[in-house]
């Protein structure tokens, strides 16, 4: 029953070429999408630990996008 | 207008990726579930109908992205909005990979229906037309970065590329073609049954909530690069 899925009525190979590629294509995007956010985030976070404490507490106090990055740069570690 | 501020947006950005992230692998596995074993086999191409379930949504996915990104294009060389040239740029990637995905789907189940890997009929060519129109528009992001010549250039694509949408929806019916005509119409009645068109709306949901989830991300990286060029001013 098993091969009979695989053979797919004698068209395995272009059925499951199909879904396969598609499978990989899709991950690889998402693994590069994933790899470029967390290197800015990461870069981003770089650049602000280089500030002066004094507007470095500021900004991370005003901006919900610098406070959004700190959490999921903690989540990280 | 502060709604749309990067910073309210992030935090919608944030809860839609968690959102999605959430619901997107119970729709995929039944998606699969039906594609590969509970719909039916055609009476006539056999088990290589299943093809259809990510043929046909990758290329709605990419004629539909590409649509959103000529208009998107066009109001932004119009109205200045940066937004819209964040979305575009985060939107094309994801289009583009589409519709290759379309064509190289199309070419696997072209050769047991047809016999052939490849025509040069009418749909075939214009959805090629359409991965050429999406690889110029990265071309353009990584190649022009004049800020003054890239809104025009991308409007000027978009104007080119719009004009190539109705060429493909309509080319099976303006000439004689391998491809198919149209089995789903969304006016007039579908000559697909349930029984492969619920499948089918299940990949196509499954793979719009991927292309949401990459669009956000990307999103927010194009955001995050923003707000880092930024960081001294702040």
């Amino acid at each position: 029953m098993i091969i009979e899925f695989l053979q797919m009525g004698g068209y395995g190979f272009f059925v499951w070429a199909s879904f396969f590629i598609v499978t990989v294509s899709c991950l690889f995007l998402y693994y590069r999408a994933r790899k470029t956010l967390k290197k800015y985030e990461k870069e981003f976070v770089k650049e602000l630990e280089s500030l002066p404490i004094k507007h470095k507490k500021r900004i991370t106090k005003s901006s919900k996008v610098i406070g959004s990055i700190l959490a999921s740069q903690n989540k990280l570690s | 207008m502060d709604l749309f501020s990067f910073g309210n947006v992030i935090v919608y950005v944030n809860k839609l990726i968690k959102f999605i992230n959430s619901i997107f692998f119970v729709i995929l596995i039944i998606g699969l579930s039906f594609a590969l074993i509970f719909s039916p086999v055609d009476y006539l191409q056999g088990d290589t109908v299943r093809i259809m379930y990510v043929h046909v949504p990758s290329a709605w996915i990419g004629i539909s992205i590409f649509s959103l990104i000529a208009i998107s294009s066009i109001l932004n060389f119009v109205f200045k909005i940066k937004n819209l040239f964040l979305i575009v740029k985060s939107l094309a990637p994801i289009g583009l990979l589409f519709t290759c995905l379309s064509i190289v789907t199309g070419s696997l189940w072209g050769k047991p229906t047809w016999g052939t890997w490849w025509a040069w009929d009418a749909r075939l060519t214009s959805m090629f037309m359409l991965m050429v129109f999406y690889i110029l528009f990265i071309f353009s992001f990584k190649y022009f970065k004049n800020k003054e010549y890239l809104p025009k250039i991308l409007t000027a694509l978009s104007i080119l590329g719009i004009i190539n949408i109705p060429i493909i929806k309509y080319s099976v019916e303006w000439w004689s073609t391998l491809h198919q005509p149209a089995s789903i119409k969304f006016t007039g009645t579908s000559s697909i049954h349930s029984s492969m068109l619920i499948p089918l709306f299940l990949m196509l949901l499954a793979l719009l909530l991927y292309c949401a989830l990459i669009f956000l991300m990307k999103y927010k990286t194009e955001i995050i690069k923003i707000k880092k060029q930024n960081i001294k001013r702040l």
